[in-house]
């Protein structure tokens, strides 16, 4: 059972130079979830015969997108043995400010009026400053990453509500609204972008010096910083890269709602992390995969769908789709037999 | 009976409050009959289209009524925040408070409180469940969802799949609408079949039930928005990117209809992307609790009965009154009366 024990234990298994382990993309770790994913999609075609079909799964996929964006960031931050909370509000903040910058007053602009190709580069900017001020706080400051970013969330929620004055911006340039609106080959964009982002992850954190020292820091800091991986450097990468991707889910969320709410991302954390965790990624660091946590994902969506097209009621809504991600958790844990961290 | 120890601690809270309400240098009169004393205001959250207008048109009325306003505070839709806002006002001098509690339940004690202490309330928008106030200013929420009903009903032909856009079901607004409309079908229409989506109030939420529920029911035929501020641009992107938006008139047009009548709902009526929505008055609230906050300065009362601006006052028990103010449906027909407040702004 060496594959058992293989990449998921941090430090020590920063690939020797040279040889390189044969590819494997699934790990018997990260199938914990695929018995629940079987389930699930056992379960939904008996209750509803529309739920096999391409157009409710495609359906499924174009609105986990944005989600799964952000459990990709996250899932990186915490392999590295960090946080952050404030995605939640990144992802709403990003575009606010950028459409704000380039549409008149009248539509509750900021009066700046610039160029509408701005707006995109101006949005990812926005990420990428919320995570390097985040990473600013956490490594010069030495703040708990888990306060620092709390206190991010409400910051940078206030400052969406500050700058949209409350109101929803309904007028977006299309150029904005291109990624989450549009299809390519029978696929919705923003799926494509999602997928595409994690075989990058997934192939860097797996095959790559750079992508390898996530786990080491995150598992063993000082272990990490023994065998010279820049671990500071290494951190603040990950959390730029966290703030950029929400951004970008940001602009995901935009394109397929056609507006931007002031609440939107509002609770979105808690899926974030129940994607995440349920995926199989360590809140301790150093374990856990990008696939895992892509089946988080999807597991959440396939619930929600099949909640949808069962039409629970509203009141117990909630209620339900708790106790199935806690179903899921108890059967990834009994077909792995691994205690949950 | 209250119990003696609360009333104890009810006196201290009063003392505590007129010496602050003295240490701060406020004049402290009786304050019967002064149409000048000042009115604070707190508005229940700044993240929605519709309290935004209602935000915006308090300071115009207020000048226009001549009231001496105060400068306002916001609860964040949270009733804690409202009740320590309240307190704020208080202590800074105000002698009547306009508020808008979004809990109607928990916001009991603090009208037991302002009323020991002889402060007039207006409540817009919501009726408390108990405690006393001046004047309930309110449109019927009832009503919202009943025209709703009424108005799909009758253009599907009384048959048909409707969706409904819910808003969060522990506020009473989003409830009213939510169980009126669906006793109007049931009672009006039982060959429609409704399919509740709770939301939140959030647009994600909806555009992803209403993407499910398009892929399993292609023949939908009906849509009621609870909200067209947080409903309005997610349906028409989905309905956009699924082929269904289709203008009002052809076969395979989708009714839509909305509650809020904000600019952007006007446009899409116009445009004959939805058919139509239920204005509801964010100026008519401003000028009106400001108007009822004035008269109970000025020590007027008033009586059941109509009113001179086309409204109903009724005994709502408890010896509260509620103004109900006219909620008008916008259709086509009617979509470019400059008396609807959603064409005045934003011009």
């Amino acid at each position: 059972m060496t594959e058992t024990l293989s990449p998921d234990t941090g430090a020590s298994t920063a690939p020797a130079s040279g040889r390189r382990p044969p590819l494997r993309f699934a790990r018997f770790r990260d199938l914990a979830l695929v018995p629940a994913i079987v389930i699930l999609l056992v379960v939904g075609a008996l209750l509803d015969p529309t739920f096999l079909t391409t157009g409710n799964l495609l359906g499924v996929l174009q609105q986990q997108s944005a989600l799964s964006l952000l459990v990709l960031a996250e899932a990186m931050i915490l392999i590295t043995g960090k946080f952050d909370l404030s995605l939640e509000s990144t992802i709403g903040f990003a575009p606010v400010l950028a459409i704000a910058l380039v549409v008149p007053t009248s539509a509750h602009g900021l009066g700046t009026e610039w160029a509408a190709w701005l707006a995109v580069p101006l949005c990812l900017l926005t990420g990428a400053l919320i995570g390097a001020f985040n990473g600013l706080l956490i490594l010069k400051f030495q703040l708990s990453a888990f306060i620092v970013t709390l206190g991010m969330l409400i910051t940078v929620r206030g400052l969406h509500e500050g700058v949209s004055g409350g109101n929803s911006l309904f007028q977006i340039p299309q150029s904005f609204m291109f990624l989450g609106f549009e299809t390519w080959l029978g696929l919705p964009l923003s799926v494509w972008i999602s997928l595409a982002l994690f075989v990058v992850g997934m192939v860097v954190l797996s095959y790559f010096r750079q992508g390898r020292s996530l786990y080491a820091v995150g598992g063993n800091v000082d272990a990490a910083k023994a065998a010279g991986i820049r671990t500071n450097k290494v951190i603040w990468t990950v959390l730029i890269i966290g703030g950029v991707l929400a951004a970008l889910a940001g602009m995901l969320e935009t394109g397929r709602l056609g507006a931007i709410g002031a609440n939107l991302g509002d609770g979105m954390i808690f899926d974030v992390f129940a994607a995440a965790v349920i995926g199989g990624i360590s809140l301790n660091g150093g374990k856990g995969t990008l696939f895992g946590a892509l089946c988080g994902v999807l597991v959440l969506g396939l619930i929600l769908n099949i909640l949808r097209l069962t039409a629970v009621d509203g009141h117990w809504f909630n209620a339900i789709k708790g106790v199935i991600i806690l179903l899921a958790l108890v059967l990834s844990r009994l077909t792995t037999g691994k205690a949950q961290e | 009976m209250v119990p003696v120890r609360s009333s104890i601690k009810t006196v201290a809270t009063v003392a505590t409050v007129v010496l602050a309400a003295a240490a701060c240098g406020q004049q402290s009169g009786g304050g019967t009959a002064d149409g000048n004393a000042k009115v604070g205001v707190d508005f229940p959250r700044a993240d929605s289209d519709f309290w935004n207008s209602y935000i915006k048109y308090v300071p115009q009325f207020g000048k226009e009524l001549d009231v001496n306003l105060m400068p306002s505070t916001n609860s964040q839709n949270k009733v804690e925040n409202l009740v320590a806002n309240v307190q704020t006002l208080q202590g800074q001098g105000a002698k009547a408070i306009v508020m808008a509690p979004q809990d109607t339940g928990a916001i009991a004690t603090t009208l037991q409180r302002l009323e020991q202490q002889k402060i007039p309330v207006v409540t817009v928008d919501t009726r408390p469940d108990s405690g006393k106030v001046y004047m309930v200013v309110r449109a019927d929420n009832k009503a919202y969802g009943e025209k709703a009903c009424k108005f799909l009903g009758e253009k599907l032909g009384k048959k048909g799949k409707v969706v409904e856009f819910q808003g969060a079901l522990s506020s009473v607004n989003g409830r009213d609408r939510s169980e009126a409309f669906a006793k109007c079908m049931k009672d009006n229409y039982p060959e429609i079949t409704v399919f509740e989506e709770p939301t939140d109030w959030e647009g994600s939420k909806a555009a992803s039930a209403l993407q499910t529920r398009l892929n399993q029911h292609p023949d939908i035929k009906g849509i009621y928005m609870q909200a067209g501020g947080v409903f309005l641009a997610p349906t028409l992107q989905v309905l956009r990117s699924t082929n269904h938006l289709l203008p009002a008139g052809d076969p395979n047009h989708i009714a839509i209809v909305s509650n809020d009548g904000i600019p952007q709902e006007f446009e899409a009526i116009r445009k004959g992307e939805i058919d139509a929505t239920v204005s509801q008055p964010a100026d008519l609230y401003a000028k009106w609790a400001l108007f009822y906050a004035k008269a109970a300065l000025e020590g007027k009362t008033f009586k059941p009965g109509p009113t001179d601006h086309e409204s109903t006052i009724v005994d709502v028990g408890n010896g509260n009154l509620e103004d109900q103010l006219p909620a008008p449906l916008v259709t086509k027909d009617n979509v470019d009366d400059k008396a609807l407040w959603g064409n005045q702004i934003g011009k």
